[in-house]
């Protein structure tokens, strides 16, 4: 806690300008704070009470809140397989995504981070699939994966691997590892990124001590380097699997779900349900179950974190 | 400069790296030289380049009305961020206001999947006016994105030698003086980069977009692309064309301001 040390009130009455200077402070502080009020209670407090509602009462797109029907929709939701297989396909999918790409950013960053110079121009470089639109990360995955003109099909014939073009997106099993490897894409080089920079927080006496010791590259990576990141890469990953939680533009582009509802993440049913059907009703009761859903998974994952952030304090 | 054997080796493994990395966007540039014909052929490089494609996106839809549109949303949205987030982040941080709660609060808000206040925002939107409007889209990344610009400016804040402002307050200067002459121009780098990214984020955002916007006047690029996949069927290579023309003008940002990206990425991570 840092609180501006203004000058002590040289008399103690209510009137005096230094009493008045803090006070109007105060006022100042809590005005340029109302813009974070505001926006918790539109983007958090509001949706919540909302969506309560919604999921308690029958209603259309046009006239929500007719008529009180009670946890009918939630319980129409719980019963729903298609619901909760999307459930267990987004969390495996955050796990998933979220595991292979701190490993792999993680290396890559410690690869980088070996190259002196040319360690910054490529982690400049690799801004660039961040930077990216998701959107248009979909197109040029899409034109990859074609079957007619892809490029990933072209060089398979090319080498005879296959006889006919494959479709990819058409297939329920690769369609979610062309979603996953346009994950990747994107969302690895955030991971460097951040590796990078706490990889370079570690002092370099720190490593030289350890030379003169004799430990072994592998000893020292393990006992040394890995303990003083383990912090920043607990945040990272949960970022991340925040992050991987929210994909969406990816599923619109590459598979719109399919094939059939194979890659049908929890929200992108909630999208199809609210959007194109017009269910707002059991879309809310979805939106429910998901957010809880999530709280309780990222649950274990935050305590790791606060428990090595406490470590490292 | 001696090449020793570590040397290639660093090579050898950064060069598959690359090759990822940057593949997609080389295939998706080849292709947007591609006549119809060439694209099915599944080659890398184009075997006998054209230039049509480039007119024919833009012609194909109103792509330079899209584009138009996602650059004044996304600069418009990035700027309410800042002024929204810098004076609260400082509050919240140097001020003592609101305690360390409202900063864990606001961080964790962002957990949240965007889909998850979809349907309330539409009704919000929708009664006051807002629904498919570009003012919509500025008010709604200008408060979505405040967690994020919140949790980039927090280290620049953080790092910043406390005697300064002291002085600044013994002197009678108020907190929006110090926060103006003093605190901005110390931490110029970090208000960029944290401008940039939500800027970024405004302008690649689609969930919202898509579902609050449907009228070509206020749609913005990723849902016109998306469009471009659906009823307006087009060929690929005008498909990567436009696409390309979207992507620009977040690579000329990230090419010429990557330091202040890079730094604000790399210290948002940092305690």
């Amino acid at each position: 806690m840092t609180a501006i040390d203004f000058p002590p009130a040289r008399r103690r009455a209510a009137s005096t300008t230094a009493d008045h200077g803090i006070s109007a402070h105060r006022v100042i502080g809590w005005l340029w704070i109302s813009p974070i009020l505001l926006g918790l209670a539109s983007t958090l407090v509001y949706p919540t009470l909302f969506l309560v509602a919604l999921a308690l009462s029958k209603s259309t797109l046009g006239k929500p809140f007719r008529s009180f029907v009670g946890l009918r929709h939630v319980r129409d939701v719980l019963q729903d397989p298609l619901f909760v297989t999307s459930l267990t396909k987004s969390i495996a999918y955050a796990f998933i995504t979220a595991s292979t790409q701190l490993a792999i950013g993680f290396l890559i960053a410690l690869l980088f981070s070996q190259l002196l110079k040319a360690g910054r121009f490529l982690v400049s470089l690799i801004l660039l699939p961040l930077m990216t639109p998701p959107v248009m990360v979909g197109v040029a995955w899409k034109l990859i994966l074609a079957p007619a003109g892809g490029l990933l099909n072209g060089v398979l014939l090319n080498l005879g691997i296959v006889d006919a073009p494959v479709s990819f997106l058409g297939d329920p099993v690769f369609a979610w590892f062309a979603i996953a490897v346009a994950d990747v894409w994107q969302w690895t080089p955030f991971v460097v990124i951040l590796s990078f920079a706490a990889l370079s927080t570690i002092p370099e006496g720190v490593h030289e001590a350890s030379i003169i010791d004799g430990a072994s590259p592998l000893q020292r990576f393990w006992h040394i380097t890995l303990p003083l990141v383990a912090a920043p890469l607990s945040s990272i990953y949960l970022l991340k699997l925040i992050l991987s939680f929210k994909v969406f533009d990816l599923v619109y582009v590459l598979t719109f779900g399919g094939p059939g509802f194979a890659t049908t993440t929890t929200g992108f049913s909630i999208y199809r349900r609210a959007l194109e059907q017009f269910d707002v009703a059991r879309a809310a009761a979805e939106t429910l179950i998901y957010s809880l859903v999530i709280g309780a998974v990222l649950w274990p994952v935050i305590r790791i974190h606060q428990h090595l952030e406490r470590k490292d304090a | 400069m001696k090449i020793n054997r570590s040397d290639i080796l660093l090579v050898a493994a950064t060069a598959p790296i690359f090759i990822f990395f940057t593949l997609p966007i080389a295939y998706l540039i080849s292709v947007s030289f591609k006549t119809k014909d060439d694209v099915l052929s599944g080659h890398f490089l184009p075997t006998s380049p054209t230039l049509d494609n480039w007119p024919a996106a833009f012609e194909a839809a109103c792509l330079s009305g899209f584009i138009a549109n996602s650059v004044a949303v996304s600069l418009l949205a990035g700027a309410l961020t800042l002024l929204l987030t810098l004076p609260a982040a400082y509050a919240v941080l140097r001020l003592g206001i609101g305690g360390k709660w409202l900063g864990d609060l606001t961080l964790s808000s962002y957990m949240a999947p965007p889909i998850v206040a979809l349907i309330p925002l539409f009704y919000l939107l929708k009664a006051t006016g807002l629904l498919n409007t570009h003012a919509g889209l500025v008010m709604l990344y200008g408060f979505a994105n405040i967690p994020v610009a919140f949790w980039l400016l927090t280290p620049f804040l953080r790092r910043m030698p406390l005697e300064i402002e002291q002085a600044a307050a013994v002197d009678g200067a108020g907190p929006f003086r110090i926060l103006v002459h003093i605190v901005v121009p110390i931490i110029v780098p970090g208000i960029v980069a944290t401008l940039i990214i939500v800027s970024v984020l405004a302008y690649n955002e689609f969930l919202f977009a898509s579902a609050f916007t449907f009228s070509d006047e206020t749609r913005t690029l990723p849902v016109g692309i998306s469009l471009f996949q659906g009823d307006r069927l087009v060929n690929f290579g005008q498909m990567a064309a436009a696409s390309l023309a979207g992507i620009a003008p977040v690579y000329l940002v990230a090419l010429f301001l990557q330091r202040y990206l890079v730094a604000g990425l790399a210290h948002g991570g940092l305690k």
